[in-house]
């Protein structure tokens, strides 16, 4: 897991990290350790609900602040209290041993008091709460995405025409318009997942059998990441995902590239590759307009899906989202697809003896082979809207 | 009064000296050695050993604990493969649960219970042998899966249908489904057991708003363990017969919906959050006022607030499935009985505090352990409102937040409450108190460690790290703080690595004679166990005492001059029961600890070949039969005149205030 591409913000992490080297040369220890603690607390990575982007992530920021700083209240009260009681009320050497301290056994009032307190607090924290409950499972009148779950990676799907068929099948990175609500349809091929983008919006779980709303919006064009935050089973913590936030026109560009099926190519190589695609990979992958013999499904896996290839290079990342696709400079990551290629298990923990999971062709195909396969998947489309930046 | 087992009459056998009372195998007879404890009823050596089990299990769960924290040391740790780490965290939380608390809370129950109340043992003491013995013939068959194929993998929660054999081909869940099913009936067997020794056994005046509060709250604790457990028992049995049988309950291409199991899990597992909880508030509601010099702020209040948060438990589940796809009017009803159990947890710690307020203030080990618990409690409290605000909720769930948020409730209230207990009740199960200053650096050390390990993780949580993940990468900005938790974990081993030497110290000091043997009463308490000697005689009481007060025995050492003033009027050690009679006890008995061993062999029958459960089953019948044979009390162990007692209440205490009892209206 090498070519894991650096994000901005880890690189400002290294900016801050150099100035403060040149801090701690001036100010020595202790400001060191409270800079370190500082930037290291304020550092967030790729995944960060402190930075909520969309509305109802902003919506659920907010009531989680007020709960917050009234839960800071009560507990600096209580804290003070506890220390007066330890400072005031401490037994000292010059006390008389056979003196009682005054024998209270209750105070109704006080009591009643502090049980109303809170009631009120906790009314209003309700009155608050349960309003923000029902807006957020409402739906909206945006477009419909489906999302399933499965072992390990995520499918998203899009019916463009609306006449109840998909028509564009993706995984790992749900691309969707800025400035819309996208409403969710959220189901799972296996076990229980749960899909999390957290500036975008809370969680919902993804249950097999059900299917579950949820909304997801950004004001603006990016890159959101997300993970499965269900406990699934072997590969959980390699499930990611990522939210492809598009302008209306990248949008529109975006849906009639994927909407084109795929051709058989060329050049030789690639040629070869479709081929040996054509022998190892097409009894669980579907490249649309060529291999569609999986498309409805198939016995090899648990799940009965494996991720549609079909516009591939339009992705920034594959396996779950685990693997960039793209290096920093823009060229694909060929080291680690074929890496992938050659023995997924190794790369990330799966079953593929129990139908969880890529299985290994280390002893299938020769190097000549996964490079040829690599050359093929590499005319997939491409190259993707929107690169992390 | 009491409900002890009747000696059937028919099978009263003639005196002799070798007659066996079960006609095949005579009855363990030997009051010391390692005989002594295995075959043992005596609810004092019942209640050590669950002690002793327990951490023994809480040193296996803190070793997965630290296995856990030596992997997420760095992103991409290599220490743990995903298939151990996500066994290893599913066994530390069972082990946690299941075969640390629970247990930990059984053996206060059981040493404690009884003295409290003033009875001679529990009303069923072969029962509570065998109690014991299921539990640890349970924890064993729950690990044993280690040794045969890797542990359970499915989480301690479990979630459908990643449990069935589809995604969990292995035996590691089937260990967990059986392991469990035998815990529950350990803790079922000692629920019945504690409750009918509760109702009927209390001393003579010791109504029931004069009981101690550690015996209330052990109380609630038993009923919740009691309605509990039949849907963890019926939940397991559908998971046993899915994966079993071949059944179909969580088969979703079958029309199961998974979230039956969720539901079935919470029932029971939120009641168990106040299973784990309310022995610690009991424990602490009997050392703050003991060592603040002033009685409990409210006892009546902290007793039904108590009561009111057993009930209230039961209506607040599916709070852990706020994303699991309820519907608004679920997720907002569940959130708003979220928002008010808050209140009379709210309360008992605001009379803790007030129980405090204006003491006198003795800092032991114990009171340490109890404010700390009376702090660190709260910061789980308050965060644990924050998680009732169900939108919220959908952020903070499945993130450290909330690892955060339940280990400052099961570490910084539940474990710190029966450490204060275990320093407290020390003297009373073996005669000295532990080293107080080593004590101290248990206590201060273990506080340190406690908040680095879990303080943090409050905030890793917030920024999104995921719980269950095997692995978090460089660019997820998580490094820092996991580094200061892993860090803060090793800290909390060594305080424990002191504890340990000081239980071994002052052991040994105990034998060489420089650790004193300490008088009844070291602490100036508050309750009835403090009238007998330390450590505890076999027999308990000499006499029942007539009780008149909450506080009994305080009241026998202080009241009010001629102003109304409180004095001390005879001292604690000089008015304890001398410890010196030799009545007739239950008989120590074969039957619970065979019987038991039966339990795991009928589970891994069910794993590996049914021909395993039959011999189980035939050992089970056996020992049943034999059991059943067998009178509670062996004839021939007879002392002379009062050799038909069953019960301290057929002792008769000195005077005659049995006929005063009704008269002394009790004030509550």
């Amino acid at each position: 897991m090498s070519a894991r591409i650096r994000t901005s913000t880890e690189v400002n992490i290294r900016k801050m990290h150099k100035s403060q080297s040149v801090m701690s040369r001036l100010l020595r220890l202790i400001p060191l350790l409270f800079g370190t603690v500082l930037i290291a607390s304020c550092a967030s990575g790729r995944i960060d609900p402190t930075d909520p982007v969309g509305e109802n992530a902003k919506q659920i920021d907010g009531i989680m602040r007020l709960s917050g700083y009234m839960a800071t209240a009560v507990g600096i009260f209580v804290a003070a209290a506890v220390i007066i009681v330890i400072v005031k009320f401490r037994e000292r050497p010059d006390d008389d041993p056979n003196e009682l301290p005054e024998q209270i056994h209750g105070n109704r009032k006080a009591e009643l008091t502090w049980t109303l307190i809170p009631v009120v607090m906790l009314v209003f924290l309700a009155i608050v709460t349960i309003p923000t409950v029902f807006d957020l499972s409402s739906k909206s009148d945006g477009r419909t995405i489906k999302v399933e779950g499965q072992q390990w990676w995520w499918q998203f799907s899009y019916d463009v025409d609306e006449d109840g068929v998909s028509d564009i099948v993706t995984a790992n990175e749900i691309v969707i318009p800025a400035g819309e609500e996208i409403n969710l349809d959220i189901r799972s091929n296996d076990v229980i997942h749960s899909f999390w983008i957290p500036q975008l919006n809370g969680k919902r779980d993804a249950v097999p059998g059900r299917v579950h709303s949820w909304r997801i919006s950004s004001p603006v064009p990016g890159i959101f990441y997300g993970e499965c935050t269900e406990f699934c089973g072997l590969s959980h913590a390699n499930m990611q995902m990522r939210a492809v936030v598009l302008s209306d026109e990248d949008y529109s560009q975006w849906v009639q590239e994927q909407l084109t099926p795929s051709t058989i190519p060329t050049a030789a190589a690639a040629k070869s590759g479709y081929d040996l695609f054509g022998r190892h990979c097409v009894s669980c992958h579907v490249v649309n307009g060529v291999y569609e013999s999986a498309a409805d499904g198939n016995a090899n896996l648990t799940s009965g899906y494996a991720p549609n290839l079909t516009h591939l290079m339009t992705r920034t990342s594959f396996a779950g989202s685990i693997f960039e696709l793209y290096e920093e400079d823009g060229s694909v990551n060929i080291a680690d697809l074929k890496e992938w290629i050659r023995n997924a298990p190794g790369q990330k923990p799966a079953r593929a003896e129990n139908r969880q999971g890529m299985p290994s062709f280390a002893e299938t195909l020769s190097d000549n082979e996964l490079d040829d396969l690599v050359t093929y998947l590499m005319t997939l489309g491409g190259p993707p809207p929107l690169m992390p930046s | 009064m009491a409900i002890t087992e009747e000696r059937p009459e028919i099978l009263e056998l003639e005196s002799g000296d070798t007659s066996p009372s079960t006609g095949a195998f005579a009855r363990p007879t030997n009051a010391s050695g390692w005989r002594a404890w295995v075959f043992t009823v005596d609810h004092k050596k019942i209640g050590i050993m669950y002690g002793a089990v327990a951490m023994f299990w809480f040193l296996w769960g803190g070793i997965e604990a630290l296995l856990i924290r030596a992997q997420l040391f760095t992103p991409d740790g290599t220490v743990l493969t995903a298939e151990q780490y996500n066994q290893i965290f599913t066994m530390h939380g069972t082990t946690m649960v299941f075969l640390v608390i629970m247990p930990l809370a059984a053996a206060f129950a059981n040493y404690v219970v009884p003295l409290q109340i003033g009875a001679r043992d529990v009303a069923f003491p072969r029962m509570n042998a065998l109690g014991l013995w299921i539990f640890v013939f349970g924890g064993l068959f729950l690990n044993l899966s280690w040794f045969l194929g890797g542990g359970p993998d499915g989480g301690w929660f479990a979630y459908a249908p990643n449990t069935g054999v589809t995604f969990s081909p292995g035996a590691g869940m089937d260990f967990y489904a059986l392991g469990l099913q035998i815990a529950g009936i350990a803790s079922l067997v000692g629920a019945i057991n504690l409750i009918v020794t509760i109702l009927n056994m209390r001393a003579p005046g010791m109504t029931l708003l004069r009981m101690p509060v550690f015996t209330w709250m052990i109380f609630v604790v038993q009923l919740l363990l009691l309605f509990a457990l039949p849907v963890i028992t019926v939940a397991l049995i559908l998971l046993s017969f899915d994966r079993t049988f071949d059944a179909n309950f969580f088969n979703v291409a079958m029309g199961a919906d998974p979230l039956l199991w969720q539901h079935l899990f919470w029932i029971f597992g939120h009641p168990e959050v106040y299973i784990l909880i309310l022995p610690s508030f009991g424990i602490v509601s009997e050392t703050l006022p003991v060592f603040s010099r002033k009685p409990l702020f409210g006892y009546s209040v902290i007793v039904i607030s108590g009561a009111a948060i057993g009930f209230m438990g039961w209506g607040v589940w599916a709070h852990h499935m706020f994303v699991s796809g309820l519907g608004p009017v679920g997720v907002a009803a569940f959130s708003a009985t979220t928002m008010f159990i808050a209140v009379p947890t709210g309360v008992k710690i605001l009379n803790w505090i007030a129980t405090m307020w204006g003491g006198n203030l003795k800092f032991t080990v114990p009171m340490m352990f109890s404010i700390s618990l009376v702090s660190m409690f709260t910061i789980g409290g308050l965060s644990g409102v924050m998680h009732s605000v169900a939108p919220a909720d959908t952020q903070q769930t499945d993130t450290y937040f909330i690892v955060a948020h339940f280990h400052y409730v099961l570490f910084g209230g539940a474990l710190m409450g029966l450490f204060a207990g275990m320093y407290y009740w020390w003297p009373k199960a073996f005669g000295y108190k532990l080293n107080e200053s080593l004590g101290k650096w248990h206590f201060w050390i273990l506080l340190v460690g406690f908040n680095m390990t879990f303080g943090p993780m409050h905030i890793v949580g917030l920024q999104g790290m995921a719980r269950r993940h095997s692995r978090y990468g460089p660019e997820d900005g998580f490094d820092f703080w996991n580094a200061v938790v892993s860090i803060g974990a090793f800290i909390i081993l060594i305080g424990m690595i002191v504890f340990a030497v000081n239980i071994v110290r002052t052991w040994l000091g105990y034998k060489a004679g420089t650790v004193p043997q300490e008088p009844a009463d070291p602490w100036d308490g508050r309750t009835i166990e403090w009238a007998i000697p330390c450590p505890t005689p076999e027999h308990n009481f000499d006499y029942v005492p007539v009780i008149t007060d909450v506080d009994d025995f305080w009241h026998k050492k202080y009241q009010p001059d001629e102003n109304g003033k409180l004095r001390k009027v005879a001292d604690g050690n000089e008015i304890a029961q001398r410890g010196d009679q030799n009545p007739h006890l239950p008989s120590p008995s074969y039957w619970p600890i065979v019987l038991a061993s039966a339990l795991p062999l009928i589970a891994l029958g069910l794993i590996y070949n049914l021909w395993i459960s039959g011999v189980g089953l035939l050992l089970l019948l056996g020992s049943m039969y034999g059991w059943s044979l067998e009178p509670a009390t062996d004839p021939d162990a007879g002392h002379g005149e009062h050799a038909d007692d069953h019960g301290p209440d057929d002792v008769d205490p000195p005077g005659d205030e049995d006929s005063e009892v009704a008269e002394e209206a009790p004030v509550v």
